[in-house]
């Protein structure tokens, strides 16, 4: 236990800055605690939301996966943002998606799909999911995602980075404000 | 290496004869199919044994026939072949006699028995129709008081897909299996006729936790075939990366040990010290995940002195670091009791299963491709190898701790002796007809074989990779039956943590 809290103490808080890239231009700097500044109330407002994630993997080659795990690290922290990731679609806000559809896995992916609530948003992540990247199309493998199921935010890279994949999570919450407010 | 042809009808008898044999010291280390009917040869099955001793290869060329490819089963004599001779027939539509051939790589949707997609006469994207057909363990037990535990294919945490099954009486695991391939994409498919050079931008992308010893792989694969010696200073600098790759897998799976068995603060500082040895790989080399660094014949790019001392200096801080962290682990009494005994792998189920790496090492067998076939500048840094006989969790988890420490002597050393120089020996092509060349790396899950045949004009003809995980998925399943509950079986499966990505291909 003692071990436990010396460690605690020693290490300190890693977190780092994130900047926010909001209609062009960055807008806000924020650190550990969420304390934003400089920031129209309208974006505040919706950053201060939180967001429920579920990843799918539908054939990526899992460095999309260790990049999106690598956001619980303490350096990134990815629940001071209050973003979370939930076991089940039916508690999420957004469907993360990597890698080219297979078509083992054509029929999951559009069953997760199926069972989120309204407002969906979808998030392509990688290079794989946006575009089928170098995976041609071959009998078991179909290419991109938005072929079978619409895509809101794509994040490109070969592996993104985990700030990249933070910075398009972020903007997921602004997105599902806006959808929130189209909705009524 | 060597290439024998031999008759299909001995096949079996040599095989059995090799295996057998302890003064020859051999084990079979992988084996595939080519479709060599457009150079009228037609289908062949290769076998590959590594002696130790004296170190060498040995590759069993079988012809088969045209019409009705058939072979009696070498999975009668070495169990381990089972899943490779099942794929053959997935694939190939080549029958080994003898076995229960339940479909592997393709589903049970699939249309079986006339569409065999790695055939040359298959169209790469022939569309087949998909259907859903419920997923039916053939071996499961059904009867009053059992329950069927279904998981997957979309798991709760962030991993890849993949269907288990478990079989619970009350709490304890009567049986648990695995349905695997939903991540087939066909990558070896995909490469057939492509240069070399796309070829090898796909191997890196077949798995990411292990881009790197794939790469390497193939490129060995190439440059044993042009009697390639690459330049002195990118053998180091290829060896300092491997290791490093070493390192920031173990820490990976080390971290979801510690989340698995519910010691969530131990988790959470192993992948701090993964993200700081990410980044250290970052700033070196230039990708988190080492793509674009390998080329057949040497390195694309090399990395400055200035960088190399840097990261000798991130090396050492990183150690103190890692210290730490063991000290905090290791002495954590309930920890160490979750890990204890579960998931117990006994030495013989692992050497009938051929299992590879670390959890190989973790049951007793004294096994590593850096020391048996050793490669790159191993010959001159041999690891230490560390061996333990319990099998279980702990000692899964130990043989890493074990093998990070080993990895930084390893590197500190590599560092300090890198040689100035050239990085890239680039040797033409010149044959006469196709060859066929094997690659062998140790990744950090165990032993990885990239098999390459490609024809004169420099085009890839079949390329088969055999992952580490491809053999231990079944040693997992194995373990996650020696007497455990089923709470034990998040903990069995994240103390192999084994790839999906490049079992399924």
């Amino acid at each position: 236990m003692l071990s436990i809290l010396k460690q605690w103490i020693m290490t300190g808080n890693l977190s780092e800055q994130i900047t926010v890239n909001n209609n062009g231009k960055v807008e806000a700097a924020y650190k550990t605690f969420s304390r934003i500044k400089d920031i129209n109330p309208r974006t505040r407002k919706a950053l201060s939301r939180s967001l429920l994630i579920r990843h799918l993997d539908t054939g990526s080659c899992n460095a999309e996966e260790a990049e999106i795990l690598a956001l619980s690290n303490p350096i990134y922290d990815i629940t001071r943002f209050g973003i979370d990731f939930t076991a089940s679609p039916r508690h999420a806000d957004v469907l993360t998606v990597s890698g080219p559809v297979t078509r083992h896995l054509k029929i999951a992916m559009e069953r997760t799909y199926e069972a989120m609530p309204e407002p969906k948003i979808v998030v392509a992540i990688g290079d794989g999911a946006c575009t089928g990247s170098l995976y041609n199309k071959t009998y078991a493998c179909l290419g991109k995602v938005d072929q079978f199921i619409p895509i809101d935010i794509y994040i490109p890279g070969d592996p993104p980075s985990p700030t990249q994949i933070l910075e398009g999570l972020l903007l997921c919450k602004m997105l599902l404000a806006e959808k929130e407010k189209k909705n009524g | 290496m060597k290439t024998k042809n031999i008759n299909k009808e001995y096949l079996q008898a040599e095989i059995d004869f090799i295996h057998k044999d302890h003064n020859l010291d051999a084990s079979f280390i992988t084996m595939f199919a080519t479709d060599e009917r457009p150079l009228n040869l037609g289908f062949k099955v290769y076998t590959v044994f590594l002696f130790k001793n004296p170190t060498s290869i040995l590759t069993l060329s079988t012809q088969l026939d045209q019409e009705e490819p058939a072979y009696p089963a070498i999975s009668l004599k070495i169990p381990q072949a089972n899943w490779y001779e099942r794929e053959i027939h997935d694939l190939f539509g080549i029958t080994p006699c003898g076995i229960d051939l339940d479909p592997l790589v393709l589903h049970r949707d699939w249309h079986r028995g006339k569409n065999f997609p790695m055939r040359k006469d298959f169209h790469i994207d022939t569309p087949m129709p998909i259907s859903e057909v419920p997923h039916e363990f053939s071996n499961q037990p059904h009867a009053e008081g059992m329950n069927q535990i279904a998981v997957g294919p979309i798991h709760a945490g962030i991993i890849e897909p993949g269907h288990l099954r478990f079989c619970t009486i009350g709490e304890k695991v009567l049986k648990f299996d695995a349905q695997l391939f939903y991540t087939h994409k066909g990558i070896e498919k995909m490469a057939e006729g492509k240069t070399i050079d796309e070829a090898l931008n796909l191997a890196e992308h077949v798995c990411g936790m292990c881009s790197y010893a794939h790469s390497t792989a193939f490129c060995q694969a190439i440059e044993t075939l042009t009697q390639n010696h690459i330049p002195i200073r990118a053998s180091y600098i290829r060896t300092i990366c491997l290791e490093l790759e070493r390192i920031s897998s173990h820490l990976f799976d080390l971290s979801s040990i510690c989340s698995a068995g519910g010691f969530g603060f131990g988790g959470i500082h192993a992948a701090r010290l993964r993200e700081i040895i990410m980044r250290v790989i970052y700033k070196i080399t230039g990708h988190r995940f080492f793509r674009g660094l390998n080329e057949p014949g040497g390195l694309k790019k090399d990395i400055s002195d200035a960088l190399l001392k840097e990261l000798l200096f991130e090396i050492k801080d990183f150690k103190a670091k890692f210290k730490d962290w063991e000290k905090l682990v290791m002495n954590n009494d309930s920890f160490l009791d979750r890990l204890e005994g579960t998931g117990a792998l006994t030495k013989e189920q692992a050497i009938t299963l051929g299992i590879v790496g670390p959890p190989a090492r973790a049951s007793g067998i004294n096994r590593d491709i850096r020391r048996d076939f050793t490669y790159e500048t191993y010959k001159k840094y041999m690891p230490k190898i560390t061996t333990y006989e319990e099998g279980d969790a702990l000692a899964r988890t130990k043989i890493r701790i074990d093998e990070i420490y080993e990895s930084i002597e390893l590197l500190k050393n590599l560092i300090q002796a890198v040689p100035s120089g050239h990085i890239l020996n680039r040797t033409p092509f010149q044959f006469s007809e196709p060859q066929t060349s094997i690659g062998i790396v140790e990744s950090a899950k165990g032993e990885l074989i990239h098999s390459l045949m490609i024809t004169p004009e420099n085009k890839i003809y079949r390329w088969h990779v055999r992952s580490a995980s491809y053999m231990n998925w079944r040693g997992m399943v194995q373990a996650t039956m020696a007497n455990n509950i089923l709470p034990d079986g998040p903990l069995v499966n994240k103390s192999f943590n084994l790839c999906y990505a490049c079992v399924d291909r």
